[in-house]
This record gives structure tokens, C-alpha cells and sequence, in this order.
């Protein structure tokens, strides 16, 4: 048994669900769902179709380069059943499961904080550009008056002498 | 970079019936069997091919890259400067999608970005007799 790629989404076909499209060359195309195969007959681009998986990581949405990656691969070799071997395995698959995922979540972190630091330094502008609709027109001139009428006294008294 | 704003067909009057289309009877060529056809020897093949009186224009005037035929030169030259023919020119850029994509892009193994191609309108031979 194997489960197959959907051709246009990525997603797993599992035996027995969506369907198969053989085309007059005999290629083969794998569709999950009738959503996938309809946006495949009107021959849209899977990379440019922004609900797939194909269009997430060509846009750096998603990790793309990782080591955690290379494991899944497709075999086309059987291997001979050994237990000790299938037991390891499952123990090694669940081990990258969650290097993988917790990979993934740092990336879509990581990837987020730019926007964060942009979005702070749009605040900043826009405070900057608009200081005026929250500072009062008239605001410390009082104490600018006190200042000048000061310097003004020292100045009359130095000339007095 | 935003999302597309030409979305949908139904409204626009030029284009009618396109469910129609999309019916696997009146299937075209896909991006990935023109990539195919591109290839020198199988170009060289369908830019030359013998006299068919069923095909339009017998055969003698194909465009490689909108996988059509036309009645004369005229009207095949005229096709190279539309609008149709060059977004057909630029959407063939791109490296062909394939299963083996779907599958990098699904986890198995990590995704390589599609390169681009340089792709260029057939040369049309000039003979003047």
C-alpha cells in the first residue's frame, strides 16, 4: 500500500479517496479531492494557487531547506521485514516528527518577526508625521515666555552697570 | 506582492462557454507536453511536418509554444505579436510543475525553487518565390 501526493495540493491520496487522471500520453496525475482535479482542468499553476502546499514553500512561506526533511522520501526498493528494524523505525520516525514540526514552527516565527519590526517602525513614522493633533498648539510657550522675559531682565541689569 | 486582480471569466464578454473548455474532449496541450515539444528534435518535427488536409492551413503553419495551426504565414506572424502568444511566451519561463515537485512540496525532501528558461518565438523562414 502507499500513499500517494495529490498532484496539485500535496496532500496524501490514501487508497480508494480522489482520483486519477491518465492523460491521452499516458502520463498519470493523482487528485485528492474534486476541488484539486477542477483547478488542474482549468490549468492553473499549483505554484501560483495560493492554498497549496507548492505555492507556500516556493514563496518561503514554509521551511524549505532542512535535514529534517530528507527522511520521507519515495522507496522504490522493498525491504525485506526485520523487526528489529521496523521497531527502530517507528522510534526514529516519531524522534523526527517532532525535530521537524518544532522546526517548521520556528521558521513561521522567525519569518513573522519582520513584519513585527515593521509594523513598530510604521507607528513610529506615523506619530512622527502626526505629533501635532496630539500636542497642544500652545504647549511649554508659557515657560518659553518666562525663559526670554528672564534673559531680558539679565541683559537690563548688565546694561544698568 | 498581492494577489491577482483578474479573477474570473464568466463576466467578461469576450470569452463565452469556458466550462466548455475545460471538458477533457476539447483538451489542449499542457504547459509541461509544450516543454516537451520544445525539446530540438521534437521542435524540428512539428515545425516541419508533411501535408495534412484535415489539420488547418495542411499543417504547415504551427505555432510551437500555443500548440496551434494557421491558415498562412500572414496570419501565423500576425499571431507573434498578440497579447495570447507572449503571455504564453512568459508562462513558459518557468520549469514545468511535475509530481516529483508535488511530492518536495508535500515534505519529501527539501523544495527546490523552479529555475527559469529562456524561451524565444520560432524563427520564421523567409522564402520568397
Amino acid at each position: 500500500m502507499r500513499i500517494e501526493k495529490c498532484y496539485f495540493c500535496s496532500a496524501p491520496v490514501y487508497p480508494g479517496h480522489g482520483m486519477m487522471f491518465v492523460r491521452n500520453d499516458c502520463k498519470s496525475f493523482r487528485f485528492c479531492r474534486s476541488k484539486c482535479h477542477r483547478n488542474f482542468k482549468k490549468k492553473r499553476n499549483p505554484r501560483k494557487t495560493r492554498w497549496t502546499k507548492a505555492f507556500r514553500k516556493s514563496a518561503g512561506k514554509e521551511l524549505t531547506l532542512d535535514n529534517a526533511l530528507e527522511f520521507e522520501k519515495r522507496r522504490n526498493i522493498p525491504v525485506k521485514y526485520n523487526r528489529e528494524l521496523w521497531s527502530k523505525t517507528m522510534l526514529a520516525m516519531k524522534k523526527v516528527e517532532v525535530i521537524k514540526t518544532k522546526r517548521q514552527a520556528r521558521f513561521i516565527i522567525n519569518r513573522l518577526k519582520k513584519g513585527k519590526e515593521l509594523e513598530k517602525a510604521a507607528d513610529i513614522s506615523e506619530v512622527k508625521k502626526n505629533i501635532h493633533l496630539i500636542k497642544a498648539p500652545h504647549a511649554g510657550q508659557a515657560k518659553q515666555l518666562e525663559d526670554k522675559m528672564v534673559q531680558k531682565l539679565a541683559e537690563d541689569v548688565q546694561m544698568d552697570e | 506582492m498581492g494577489k491577482s486582480k483578474q479573477v474570473g471569466n464568466h463576466k467578461s464578454g469576450k470569452k463565452k462557454h469556458i466550462a466548455k473548455t475545460w471538458k477533457t474532449k476539447r483538451r489542449t496541450k499542457d504547459i509541461d507536453q509544450i516543454h516537451a515539444d520544445m525539446i530540438p528534435g521534437n521542435a524540428a518535427k512539428l515545425l516541419k511536418q508533411d501535408v495534412d488536409y484535415d489539420v488547418t492551413g495542411s499543417a504547415q503553419h504551427y505555432c510551437l509554444h500555443c500548440a496551434r495551426y494557421f491558415v498562412d504565414l500572414k496570419t501565423m506572424k500576425e499571431h507573434f505579436k498578440t497579447k495570447i502568444h507572449k503571455k504564453r511566451l512568459k508562462k513558459l519561463r518557468e520549469e514545468p510543475y511535475t509530481q516529483a515537485e508535488a511530492e518536495r512540496a508535500a515534505g519529501m525532501g527539501s523544495y527546490i525553487p523552479a529555475k527559469t528558461i529562456e524561451v524565444h518565438t520560432q524563427q520564421v523562414e523567409e522564402n520568397m518565390d
